[in-house]
């Protein structure tokens, strides 16, 4: 067997990067031979260099910036929100059992209804301003959010908590200082997940009765036929995607260098 | 007056899914005086830890009672110090803020948490350590600032529970003669559960042997070996019976253990 292929063998960094940028590599290759080959109509898929122009065009004389800007907001808001009040609920699902068994069922039920599906009723509730599409995204992640940080916390070795009281720790000390403080990478970690998913809840949001916001500029490009300006809206947001979770991973070493290789 | 009195303590564990409730301990009696160094010898499964953790309140017994300077035990409490055989370390913090972990629940001034808790690193020989996170450490010194975190709090009793099992066999002799060499300083009363029979007999001032599943109390014996001791004494022909007393009355056990599982 190749020594390259033994499983579980760490990777050189150089290597690990070059695999990474090959992946992007073969895959604008792909999509420049279906479209420059004449394989798909530019009415299905644009090139890449259509693409490319159509979001010059898009920043230069449509204001995607401010677009771009909205949505960013509106996905920062309504995850901030759902955060503000999963994690300490979370928590407290995770530190303190009855509190999860009068929560558990119901969170585990509402996290099954989808966000989109709420839509109509919060532009019912919400109109179609701002309120309606920070709601979208604060209903689709906080139940998720609950649901992870109570097992993580759930999942915190009972040695320490032991520990903790040998030492006289009492409830709150435990809790504040032993749980939280052991959980926090890893509700780090749930975080940077969860926000992923809201991007995807606010385009959702920005695709109805909207007037501003990138699911707003892809909607308004579909009348037009204007696949390029699509795609580049869709990139956009994978690259937004990409620079957060880097953030976060940055962030997540430098708050818990403790926490590393664990 | 006794330090400690364990009166007709038993703990049956209730069984799970139809199993039948396992009985870890029959109802054992035990007097521990002022600054005793006990071991508590028994081959695995004979409920030795069990009886440690009903002494530091981490299990509530069946039946009967444990005092503490006549003083009925109802849960964990930093007057009884404890050291597990995992490594329970807390590993956000640094090694002095592990050892401040107790008196900083107790309130006590920044700056006498300092000074207390360099006092204690520099009796278990990990001066220069202070600012490492328990992650940068080896298993003998991470047991080693467990010690220090117990004795910081200045408890009636140590407890301890396998602390060196995860050792190797080296560093697991230097613990033991670390250990010693406190406890002939400062006669702290010490409770440790082990399995080794050198290390029971090396630091204790009496040996109390548990017989296999149901555990009880199979026998109780000090040992007079002179103090200060040095890890000599492991040669001399006084040890050498001790050990062949303790072999005998182990082996019986374990062969009752091993056929019980068969």
């Amino acid at each position: 067997m190749s020594p390259l292929f033994t499983p579980l063998k760490p990777v050189a960094p150089t290597l690990r990067t070059v695999l990474g940028i090959a992946c992007f590599v073969l895959f604008f290759l792909g999509w420049g031979i279906a479209t420059y080959g004449g394989f798909v109509k530019p009415l299905f898929l644009a090139s890449p260099g259509d693409t490319l122009t159509a979001g010059v065009a898009l920043f230069r004389e449509f204001g995607f910036a401010e677009d771009i800007a909205v949505t960013v907001w509106r996905v920062f808001a309504g995850f901030v929100m759902a955060a503000a009040l999963a994690v300490p609920l979370g928590i407290l699902m995770g530190a303190f059992k009855p509190v999860e068994a009068f929560f558990e069922a119901f969170v585990s039920f509402a996290r099954y209804l989808p966000a989109s599906a709420f839509i109509p009723l919060l532009i019912l509730w919400a109109g179609v301003g701002e309120l309606q599409k920070i709601l979208v995204i604060f209903i689709g992640s906080v139940f998720q959010l609950v649901i992870m940080v109570t097992v993580i916390v759930s999942g915190i070795r009972s040695d320490l908590v032991e520990a903790a009281y040998t030492l006289g720790a009492k409830r709150d000390g435990v809790v504040l200082r032993v749980l939280l403080p052991a959980a926090s990478p890893q509700i780090f970690e749930a975080l940077r997940l969860v926000l992923g998913w809201a991007w995807t809840y606010v385009i959702v949001a920005e695709l109805v009765g909207a007037s501003r916001g990138i699911g707003h500029m892809i909607i308004d490009a579909q009348r037009f036929l204007d696949t390029g300006q699509m795609i580049f809206g869709i990139f956009i947001i994978g690259v937004i995607g990409l620079i957060t979770d880097l953030l976060f991973r940055a962030l997540n070493a430098r708050l818990f260098p403790w926490a590393r290789g664990r | 007056m006794s330090k400690l009195s364990i009166r007709n303590v038993e703990k049956t564990f209730p069984g799970r899914n139809s199993t039948a409730p396992t009985r870890a301990l029959v109802p054992t009696s035990l007097e521990v005086a002022d600054n005793d160094f006990i071991t508590i010898l028994g081959p695995s499964g004979c409920g030795k830890s069990t009886l440690l953790r009903i002494v530091a309140g981490l299990e509530t017994p069946s039946a009967g009672e444990v005092l503490l300077e006549d003083k009925a035990v109802s849960g964990p409490g930093p007057d009884r110090g404890m050291v597990f055989q995992s490594y329970t370390l807390f590993p956000w913090l640094t090694v002095r803020d592990n050892v401040c972990f107790g008196l900083r629940e107790r309130g006590l001034p920044r700056a006498e948490q300092l000074a207390i808790a360099d006092r204690f690193l520099a009796q278990v020989g990990l001066k220069g350590f202070e600012n490492h996170h328990p992650a940068q450490l080896s298993g003998g010194m991470q047991q080693r600032t467990a010690l220090a975190r117990a004795l910081a709090n200045d408890p009636k009793m140590l407890l301890l529970d396998e602390p060196f099992g995860a050792l190797d066999h080296q560093t697991r002799e230097l613990m033991q003669e670390l250990l010693l060499g406190i406890w002939e300083a400062d006669r702290k009363t010490v409770m440790f559960v082990t399995h080794d029979i050198d290390e029971a007999i090396f630091m204790a001032s009496r040996v109390v042997v548990m017989s296999a599943r149901p555990g009880r109390i199979k026998c109780d014996i000090p040992i007079e070996l002179p103090h200060p001791r040095s890890y000599k004494v492991k040669t001399t022909p006084e040890f050498a019976a001790y050990k062949e007393r303790l072999t005998e009355e182990i082996r019986v056990e374990t062969i009752k253990a091993v056929t019980m599982e068969r």
